[in-house]
């Protein structure tokens, strides 16, 4: 009977090993309480004996991977002795920490396999690892992931092994489905608008994932995948730790994953200073009760306080242009126009359409611009123009009571303000005590480009002009 | 002014008042005089103009297509009759042959105004030979113009206007629409054959749709609404010549659309309307295929369910509407 | 059975003489002439068909010009004809130009139908023609329509409407002269019975002797006359000219002739013999009028001969004049399908 190696467990609340190096390799003989593996914990480096003797066979864990504890690892093998055949009840990926992988890894340089590589019975369906994209890629090619050799972390699938699958000679399947899609591997399924946003968006579809039947790319994916534009779409599968009792597990996968892999990279590579000022308020809220006034008799859209901030930002930027600019590569583009993107929340995330020349507009113009867009976004019908282009963001969590908060920079902009809640606070107002109406507005800027006196003071004119904003004149 | 009157009446009323502004109209068919026609559409017109203006013939469909088609060379305006579109079967050869044709063989040198209306459609139990939709036939036909209203106000003011047309109009009534009602102004007036209209306005998907088929779409559109689906129904009105542009137009702003025609889905109308959009402009703007919903390709049968189920009804269209909204397409 | 017991009575010899009497040299002379001119025609055409100038086909009424004649000179001017794909013989009675009809033939731009009908479908609706027709019978419902409109319009115009054996089987025949005859219509129905629907005689075809017997089942006068005798054909179509436009209703004549050529160019005649060909031709229907009137001394012999003469030669200017032609322009290609 093989003997199964597992991951130990040192710690109670130890939930995964790091294997830091194997002492012995593959095929070799190994005796009772030798040393095989070592690994890493949070506190310390052990050393871990062989339980038996036998031959180290079945390898499934390198050097460097963080493995769940408790996972079998490898096995013992007594001379003629075959690996077992492992049953994994099919869970949905990636929750099961009992992950085998199948006779594919036969073919990895480092392990010879003793045993038939395509010895599979028909009830055990182990069910690899793979990254989402992998699995529906999968899925609208008809092949069972059992099928695909693994070749990211742990043996999980991603997307370039589906790709080499689909793509290669190895399916045998007589289905004309099938062969199709093998065929059209190489050409992406997408619909005519979806392929005429790309061509106006240069967008390489490629790098769309497809929403639609049968992986087909619509046009909301390339409008959405414009908002959020993300570097990396292969999605490296992040190890999640199998938590035994009531879980519900939600991939990371379509807009979800966009927004992570966006912050991600954002909260990397742009350092981040931030800024808060505290504003009253209080002429812009009689500005704007007389705006509105003047909205109703025109019969036109609510003047809502952030279309106001949204006007008097665009003011401000086109003063302090070092705000208004975007760092691609080696280039800090600064632009003459200002596109103010507004963070709009969505039941599944966020997008943010732009308000393009918003220095242009008048306040009424940029508030029904607000309304429609906001409109749109929540219906999902949003085309690839609104939300492109845009050079500088505000978001505001005012509505929810929220009194400050710091937003994380929107890809490549070098500025993105967040606005609190309007709250009635006691200030000093010529040695007495007043009431006003206080909101804090936090300004989060890339330090790579902007520097600590430059967003002050584009914070000083922002909040003179806010509290008086008669100045918009000068 | 204008006031509710049924699409039957809008008919005869486009009939009489044709007939009063100009002598050369006039009506011939079977049972159209005294009997009123085999749907009542020309009761009390043979009262007004008397026999010599409103025919009833024999049983010769072929006679009567001939008729209209002589007379028209002579230069009268006659509107002729088919009691049902299925016997247009009999009819063909002169409406075809001749009547299609004559003014193009003719070197333009000669011109065929006459007008035949007939009824379309099924839900009437009438069964296989007298509830068929053979619109498709005659577009194929170079030469002659093929109209389907679906309202009381677009009926009267296409047939008027295909009355004054110096063409052969084929103008195709939907039984069911009959009975329907709508605002219709009393004085005469025109609707240009060759114009679609936008009968609701959309944003997430067009429904192109004629004759009963509109009626049907509205009410699904109606109920799509309320699960935020927003439909733009567009209504040819004129099968031949076919308003593209606004067809077009249509598919270009909302990226997807439903086809929906009363008649067999193989060979009908609709996929001429689906060959002139993928050859569009629209193509590019398409997010998902261009479906066709239309008559299961059999005879229409007498069992009053296999009936209904055998053309599109409202749910019909609700439940392919949402496919297409759902890109579950 | 032989043709010579075809069941009409032969025109007694006094009636030919009046009408001929009434008519006048000059008049039967112009009848001659339009005969000899569509037996020109028609050879012309067979040659420059035979020549692969005319492309088609064509169906040529050579041996059955006394039908057309004698029947279109019973009309007046304004009256109004419908004919068959056998058409050209009635489109020359009715006076069409010889060189626009060859133009057509030859598919030019300035033929009656500006190249766009051809022999089947050549028409001149301002003249009164209101065109041969493609389908056999087609003519016929129409005819239905255009008495309609004469009547309508209160004008005393007759439609002559011409088809042939075939035709009188057909379902179109049926229903219109059935209506024809209940609205009471100012129309005169010619068949021309020529013996064969194509390759189906005539004595196969029908049960009954004449076709004109038809005519009764419509509530219709009608008459069979021998339809190479011009004088025959011209007599019954005067009394039936005048029936309809007084106000008669239909009128039906059979005039029985016969084609000597096949039913159109690619027509080997295997269902004929030569010998029923060459009896026919006995009774030419030029030769008859031309020997009536050099032995009665109306012409001369050589008179006839330059009226023979003339006829060929005019063919010839038309020809010269419908090969000047343009062909119609490409661009113009879609033109005429609308109104």
């Amino acid at each position: 009977m093989p003997v199964p190696i597992i991951m130990p467990k040192f710690e109670m609340s130890q939930e995964t090993g790091l294997l830091v190096a194997w002492h012995k390799s593959e095929g070799s003989q190994v005796e009772k309480g030798e040393p095989i593996f070592s690994v890493e914990t949070d506190k310390v480096t052990m050393d871990v004996e062989s339980p038996a003797d036998g031959i180290l066979a079945g390898i499934t864990a390198q050097a460097g991977d963080e493995v769940p504890v408790t996972t079998v690892i490898a096995y013992l093998l007594k001379p003629g002795e075959s690996l077992p055949e492992v049953s994994v009840k099919k869970e949905s990926i990636p929750a099961s920490a009992e992950q085998i992988v199948k006779e594919e890894s036969a073919g990895r340089p480092t392990s010879e396999q003793p045993q038939a590589e395509k010895d599979r019975s028909a009830e055990s369906e182990p069910t690899p690892t793979a990254t989402p994209v992998a699995q529906r890629m999968a899925a609208a090619g008809g092949l069972a992931l059992s099928t695909i050799r693994g070749s990211g972390p742990n043996q999980s699938i991603t997307k370039a092994d589906v790709q080499a699958a689909l793509a290669g000679a190895g399916a045998k399947e007589s289905d004309v489905t099938e062969q199709k899609v093998r065929g059209a591997a190489e050409k992406v399924r997408a619909t005519p608008a979806a392929k005429r946003a790309a061509r106006e968006q240069a967008v390489n579809l490629r790098q769309v994932q497809g929403s639609g039947p049968r992986g087909r790319v619509q046009e909301g994916d390339v409008v959405e995948f414009l908002s959020l534009e993300p570097e990396n779409l292969d999605g490296r599968q992040a190890v999640i730790p199998g938590l035994s009792g009531e879980v519900e597990i939600i991939a990371l996968s379509g807009m979800r994953k966009k927004i992570a892999d966006r912050m991600v990279t954002s909260c990397q590579s742009a350092p981040h200073i931030t800024f808060t000022t505290r504003v009253d308020v209080s002429a812009l809220e009689s500005l704007r009760e007389r705006l509105n006034q003047k909205a109703q008799q025109n019969q036109a859209a609510n003047i809502s306080l952030t279309a106001l901030l949204v006007k008097f930002v665009a003011w401000a930027l086109i003063r302090h242009p070092a705000l208004n600019s975007i760092l691609r590569g080696d280039e800090i583009h600064r632009y003459k126009t200002v596109n103010v993107g507004v963070a709009v929340a969505l039941p599944d995330g966020l997008i943010v359409p732009v308000i393009k020349h918003a220095e242009n507009k008048n306040v009424a113009q940029i508030a029904a611009e607000i309304q429609d867009l906001a409109q749109r976004a929540r219906q999902g019908s949003l085309t690839p123009g609104d939300v492109s282009e845009g050079t500088f963001t505000v978001s505001n969590l005012g509505p929810f009571g929220i009194e400050q908060f710091t937003a994380i920079l929107n890809s490549g902009q070098a500025g993105i303000l967040a606005i609190g809640a309007v709250q009635r606070e006691v200030v000093p107002v010529e040695n007495e005590v007043a009431i006003r109406p206080i909101l804090r507005m936090t300004l989060s800027a890339d330090h790579r480009t902007v520097d600590g006196a430059v967003a002050a003071q584009f914070m000083a004119e922002l909040r003179e002009v806010l509290e008086y904003p008669g100045m918009m004149i000068y | 002014m204008t006031r509710e009157i049924t699409y039957l009446e809008a008919v005869r009323e486009a009939l009489r008042q044709e007939m009063q502004r100009d002598e050369r109209v006039f009506i011939i068919g079977e049972d159209v005089g005294v009997y009123g026609g085999a749907f009542g559409v020309t009761l009390g017109l043979i009262q007004e103009f008397g026999e010599e203006r409103v025919i009833d013939t024999p049983i010769s469909e072929l006679g009567i297509a001939g008729a209209i088609t002589g007379a028209a060379l002579t230069g009268m305006r006659p509107v002729g009759e088919i009691m049902f579109m299925d016997f247009i079967t009999l009819a063909s050869e002169q409406l075809v042959n001749q009547a299609a044709k004559i003014r193009f063989m003719f070197g333009g040198k000669a011109k065929v105004p006459c007008v035949m209306r007939a009824p379309i459609g099924s839900g009437t139990g009438a069964a296989g030979q007298h509830s068929q939709s053979l619109e498709n036939w005659f577009v194929h036909i170079p030469g002659i113009k093929v109209v389907a209203p679906s309202t009381p106000y677009d009926v009267k003011g296409l047939l008027i206007q295909s009355i004054r047309d110096d063409n052969p109009v084929l103008f195709l009534e939907g039984k069911l629409l009959y009975k329907t009602k709508g605002e219709v102004p009393e004085e005469p007036y025109t609707i240009p054959l060759g114009k679609a209209e936008v009968k609701r306005s959309g944003r997430d998907l067009t429904i192109i749709a004629y004759s009963i088929m509109v009626k049907r779409a509205m009410e699904a559109a109606e109920q799509l609404a309320k699960e935020g689906i927003d439909v733009e129904v567009v209504d040819p009105r004129t099968l031949k010549p076919l308003d593209t542009d606004k067809i077009i137009q249509s598919v270009i702003k909302t990226g997807k659309v439903l086809i929906v025609h009363e008649a067999c889905k193989t060979g009908g109308f609709g996929g001429e309307l689906a060959g002139v959009i993928s050859e569009s402009e629209a193509f590019d703007y398409l997010d998902t295929p261009i479906v066709r919903l239309a008559g299961r390709d059999m005879p229409i049968p007498y069992n009053r369910n296999l009936e209904y189920h055998t053309v599109p009804q409202v749910e019909n269209i609700v439940e392919a509407a949402q496919k297409l909204a759902r890109l579950e397409v | 059975m032989s043709q010579n017991q075809h069941p009409y009575e032969p025109l007694d010899e006094s009636v030919k003489n009046k009408i001929a009497f009434n008519q006048g040299n000059d008049r039967l002379k112009a009848w001659l002439a339009l005969m000899c001119k569509i037996r020109a025609f028609e050879e012309k055409a067979e040659e420059l068909y035979t020549l692969g100038k005319i492309h088609g086909t064509m169906h040529l009424s050579i041996g059955m010009e006394a039908s057309a004649v004698g029947a279109i000179m019973a009309l007046d001017p304004n009256d109004l004809i419908l004919s068959t794909h056998r058409g050209h013989g009635h489109c020359i009675a009715k006076g069409a130009d010889l060189g626009l009809m060859m133009a057509e033939f030859l598919g030019k731009e300035c033929g009656y139908c500006r190249g766009r009908g051809g022999s089947m479908h050549i028409a001149d609706v301002e003249g009164g023609n209101f065109g041969a027709n493609g389908v056999v019978a087609g003519g016929i419902p129409l005819a239905v329509g255009v008495g309609l409109g004469l009547r309508m319009q209160r004008t005393d115009k007759v439609i002559m409407c011409f088809f042939g054996d075939g035709a009188a089987n057909s379902g179109p025949f049926h229903e219109a002269l059935n209506m024809a005859a209940i609205y009471n219509l100012p129309a005169v129905f010619i068949c021309e019975n020529n013996q064969y629907a194509m390759s189906f005689p005539y004595k196969k075809a029908f049960k009954v002797a004449r076709i004109a017997d038809r005519a009764a089942g419509y509530g219709m006068p009608g008459v069979t006359v021998d339809g190479n005798d011009i004088f025959a054909v011209y007599s019954a179509a005067c009394n039936a000219v005048d029936h309809a436009r007084n106000n008669g209703g239909p009128f039906l004549i059979e005039n029985v002739t016969y084609r000597w050529r096949g039913h159109s160019k690619s027509d080997a005649n295997r269902y004929r013999t030569k010998d029923e060909i060459d009896e026919w031709k006995q009774k030419d229907p030029i030769q008859r009028l031309m020997a009536y009137m050099v032995d009665s001394e109306r012409l001369s012999a050589d008179d006839a001969e330059k009226v023979q003469q003339e006829a060929y030669d005019s063919i010839d200017v038309a020809v010269t004049y419908a090969e000047s032609c343009a062909e119609p322009a490409l661009d113009t290609i879609e033109e005429g399908v609308y109104a």
